[in-house]
């Protein structure tokens, strides 16, 4: 009985330790962003372009490069994953073609981004010849997400009760109609917080964009598909390896980290809201 | 109405595609020539708004197999090209024209703490290849030389293998860095380090030692006297015209060359 206790206190405090490792780590990342970042953050900091060799001015070309980069690759890996995951688990047979294919869904989420990168410069920016160019960026970007997204709407739709498949079937229903009106609805809420972590993702992300869309510099918004890109995450990487002005530029560098932290921190937090609403949804 | 939304998304897709190609000028290579493509840049979209130009490094290797792709316009190139890439070229009916923007000096660059003021090339020869691997060696004290170069694809690589190696290969132990600025903070950090970077890049945190007897200036690198010394081009396919011409003529102007003295490099007489 009393070794139980011994036991069980051991145990608690090594999972109460655990935790207070994570919450450090996690607290230790952003007092020190925050620290070196926040001189430097202004509104003018957000809004204006970089100027005077990369010394001076703000980071506008790079927020707005890295919207236009994650809207790109929830468009294209969004329809894919959401329709991959209805096949998944509304249609298909349990067979062997089907198990290789989830194999293959859950072995995508596992290769290193940097692969994705290279990936993209061989396919997209060479053998298609998009350049590097959002197109290629993005297109990247949406095949790394792609099984974030199906594994989250795979469980949404999972989640989504059996009897009311059944009730849309007995009314007379058909199988599509019963996944457009009754499961993709019901699950919908799942699906964006799977598509919002997934935001956070594509926005964070430096090594897909490497090679196929970021640029060290330019000045202007892109005015087509075809055009290269300032993002946050390479310009980080970029003014600390290869900027010639470290003084200046290691404060930009620190001020763009804050504000990509910020935004994903933003993001993801959306998504904790969401998910919390729904849970509420499913027990009422 | 399901169809009309298509239709939208298709319109939108292709104004942006059909968006105009001709005033965008997109620069690579050289992380050596990549502050002075983009400080050129800044200023040449200043005077004239409805270019637009993007700058990336790279490395030398990186621009000029992309010009050789046609995925860029201009390659930095801190070296000229090699046969091997020319060969290339002109199998895909690519014909590199180099263009000359500035002088670079490669600055040998240790410790502060260092006390050695100089060196000479042999004795960075024997350093980058294994052979002295003790700063005792050089009359200093007894700690192990940490030997900084940099990756394959840099000119700034190349250019000092050809100056310095006579042909024989970096040592193998020896730590490669991407970039220009990657090496500056390493042997900032690193007593007992030595490393090599164009002249623009040094700061106040590392120090920079002569070679056979000569400081790493501006005076000193247009002289022709200091030994590392070398040009830096931009290439293009075939000989300018409109606006790539224009911005290659603004790089070589006085203004240009006034920018390329700015960010640390010997401007063209």
């Amino acid at each position: 009985m009393k070794r139980g206790t011994l036991s069980q206190g051991i145990g608690f405090t090594f999972l109460y330790l655990s935790m207070i490792i994570a919450l450090i780590s996690v607290g230790a990342i952003l007092f020190f962003i925050t620290k070196n970042g926040i001189k430097i953050i202004s509104w003018e900091f957000l809004t204006s372009v970089p100027r005077r060799a990369m010394t001076q001015g703000g980071i506008a070309p790079a927020l707005v490069g890295t919207f236009y980069l994650t809207i790109g690759a929830i468009f294209f890996a969004l329809p894919f994953g959401v329709a991959s995951a209805v096949f998944l688990t509304e249609y298909s047979p349990n067979s062997v073609v089907v198990n290789i294919i989830r194999m293959s869904i859950n072995n995508l989420a596992g290769v290193p981004s940097v692969v994705f990168g290279l990936f993209g410069l061989s396919i997209f920016v060479r053998f298609f010849g998009f350049g590097v160019s959002i197109l290629s960026g993005s297109l990247t970007l949406g095949i790394m997400i792609l099984p974030g997204i199906i594994s989250a709407s795979q469980e949404a739709l999972i989640a989504v009760p059996q009897s009311m498949r059944e009730a849309s079937l007995a009314l007379g229903a058909t199988q599509w109609q019963t996944i457009r009106k009754i499961v993709i609805p019901s699950a919908l809420s799942g699906i964006f917080t799977g598509v919002i972590l997934s935001i956070g993702r594509a926005a964070g992300e430096t090594a897909p964009i490497l090679f196929t869309a970021a640029t060290f510099y330019t000045r202007g918004f892109p005015d087509s598909i075809f055009s290269e890109v300032m993002a946050l995450p390479y310009h980080i990487y970029a003014l600390m390896t290869e900027g010639t002005h470290p003084e200046e530029q290691t404060l930009i560098a620190y001020g763009s980290a804050l504000v990509l932290l910020l935004l994903v921190i933003m993001i993801s937090g959306l998504a904790i809201y969401l998910r919390q609403r729904q849970r509420r949804y499913d027990l009422a | 109405m399901k169809l009309s939304k298509v239709f939208i998304c298709t319109a939108i897709i292709s104004s942006l595609v059909m968006a105009k190609e001709n005033k965008k000028i997109s620069i690579e290579g050289s992380t050596t020539v990549l502050p002075i493509a983009q400080i050129a840049a800044e200023e040449y979209m200043m005077a004239n708004p409805d270019v637009d130009i993007t700058v990336r490094g790279g490395g030398s290797g990186v621009g000029i197999a992309s010009l050789i792709e046609g995925t860029c316009d201009i390659a930095d190139a801190s070296r000229s090209m090699k046969d091997k890439e020319i060969k290339t070229a002109v199998n895909k009916g690519v014909n590199p024209v180099a263009h000359v923007v500035a002088m670079d000096g490669i600055a040998v660059v240790i410790h502060p703490s260092n006390k050695l003021k100089e060196i000479s090339k042999e004795q960075l020869k024997a350093i980058y290849t294994g052979k002295y691997s003790n700063w005792s060696k050089l009359g200093g004290e007894k700690k192990k030389i940490i030997v900084i170069s940099r990756d394959s694809a840099s000119g700034t690589y190349e250019a000092f293998s050809k100056l310095t190696m006579d042909g024989e290969r970096v040592r193998s132990d020896a730590l490669l860095s991407a970039s220009n600025r990657a090496v500056v903070t390493t042997v900032e950090n690193t007593p007992g380090a030595i490393g090599y970077v164009g002249l623009g890049y040094i700061t106040s945190k590392v120090k920079a030692i002569g070679v056979d007897g000569v400081q790493c200036t501006k005076a000193s690198i247009l002289s022709g006297e200091y030994p590392l010394s070398r040009p830096l081009f931009m290439y293009t396919n075939g000989n300018p015209c409109g606006q790539l011409k224009a911005f290659l003529d603004f790089v070589k102007s006085k203004e240009g060359q006034k920018l390329v003295e700015e960010s640390g490099y010997v401007g063209l007489k």
